[in-house]
């Protein structure tokens, strides 16, 4: 405020000279005082700068400290992995299910197919009503177990999302691990990663796909009439 | 005219299990010829290799996807105009427009039953 008043007087005083040259010295003295002026304007801004960082680099101190409370490493190199794993168990352990499903599948209509073979070879012939009966009922049976291999699929569908959550978890682990090397979190266990496992954290990318949620999905009927469209 | 039953139809699919369904279907619905690849790379092959009368293929798949195995496929003179069934569980609108456009013979989303096998199978090789 002091330099402000200064520079206005001066101005003042010069507007009201008479003189038709200006002496030297009160330019002079004027510009001393706009550049005073100047200056000051620079400090205060300095000094509200000073004070943002200031704010920013307490707001980093504690976010580091609250990322260290949080152990981002041990997420990083064990709870993220370890989920992954347990995922992927999950995909090993219905695969297996559903193979064992399957398996018990084909035996069931082998033995319908024997048992059929044994109806037509009983001698003396049963009634053909009672013959005709029992076919019925194996049929069904097979129908049924035609419905259980369908069914199946949901190995293939639930396969596919757990790749994608898995995936998920891995994009979260590198994002972590970002972090820990960013902010210099536990040095030694970041400088321990290796390089291969970054290498693979970066090559899962390009199998994110995989099957729409319900909703997200068209239905069969929805396609076939995108395809009459089309086709 | 009636479908040849031995046609030899490729059956591709990552997913162990989901080929077995697949021919299991086939063989329910009277199909037996049947010859398996685990990725659109290997498909190409048996499909050089073999004369092959239909693809059933999936999408999504390591090395080749569904997709980039068709779009192959159309590019070369000779298979032009090969039936090809996409069976997949890719059901969004952008994904069949896209299969259209590379030249799928027809579309089917995961999971499907017999049912709607034989409907496609019938729209692209004609009754059985």
């Amino acid at each position: 405020m002091v330099n402000k008043e200064l520079v206005q007087n001066k101005i003042e005083a010069l507007e009201g000279t008479k003189e038709e040259f200006v002496p030297i010295e009160q330019v002079r003295e004027l510009t001393n005082a706009i550049k005073s002026l100047f200056e000051g304007n620079f400090e205060e801004v300095n000094i509200e700068l000073y004070g943002e960082l200031g704010e920013l680099a307490r707001f980093i101190n504690n976010a580091k400290k609250e990322l260290q409370d949080f152990q981002p490493d041990s997420l990083s190199n064990e709870k993220l992995p370890e989920a992954s794993d347990q995922l992927a168990a999950i995909v090993t352990t219905t695969e297996d299910a559903t193979r064992k499903i399957m398996d018990s599948c084909d035996d069931i209509n082998a033995i319908h197919e024997r048992v059929r073979d044994r109806l037509l070879s009983i001698e003396p012939p049963l009634d053909p009503d009672v013959v005709a009966s029992i076919e019925d009922s194996l049929m069904e049976a097979q129908t049924s177990s035609m419905q259980i291999y369908e069914a199946c699929t949901f190995q293939d569908l639930t396969g596919q999302r757990i790749q994608k959550i898995v995936e998920t978890l891995k994009e979260v682990e590198r994002q972590v691990l970002r972090m820990v090397i960013i902010f210099g979190l536990n040095n030694e266990n970041a400088k321990s990663i290796d390089e291969d496992k970054k290498k693979a954290l970066q090559s899962d990318a390009d199998l994110l796909n995989g099957p729409q949620l319900p909703g997200n999905s068209l239905e069969q009927d929805d396609i076939d009439d995108i395809l009459n469209q089309l086709l | 005219m009636a479908v040849d039953k031995n046609m030899r139809i490729l059956v591709v699919d990552d997913f162990h299990t989901m080929r077995r369904i697949v021919i299991n279907l086939l063989k329910q619905l009277g199909f037996s010829n049947v010859v398996e690849a685990g990725d659109g790379k290997e498909a190409l092959e048996k499909v050089h290799s073999d004369k092959i009368d239909l693809v059933v293929s999936d999408w999504n798949m390591p090395n080749m996807t569904g997709i980039e195995f068709l779009k192959e496929l159309r590019a070369d003179e000779r298979y032009k105009s090969l039936p090809f069934i996409m069976v997949t569980a890719e059901g969004k609108k952008e994904n069949v427009i896209a299969a259209v456009h590379a030249g799928v013979s027809n579309y089917v989303v995961k999971p499907f039953n017999a049912a709607t096998l034989k409907e496609k199978l019938t729209k692209v090789v004609g009754e059985f």
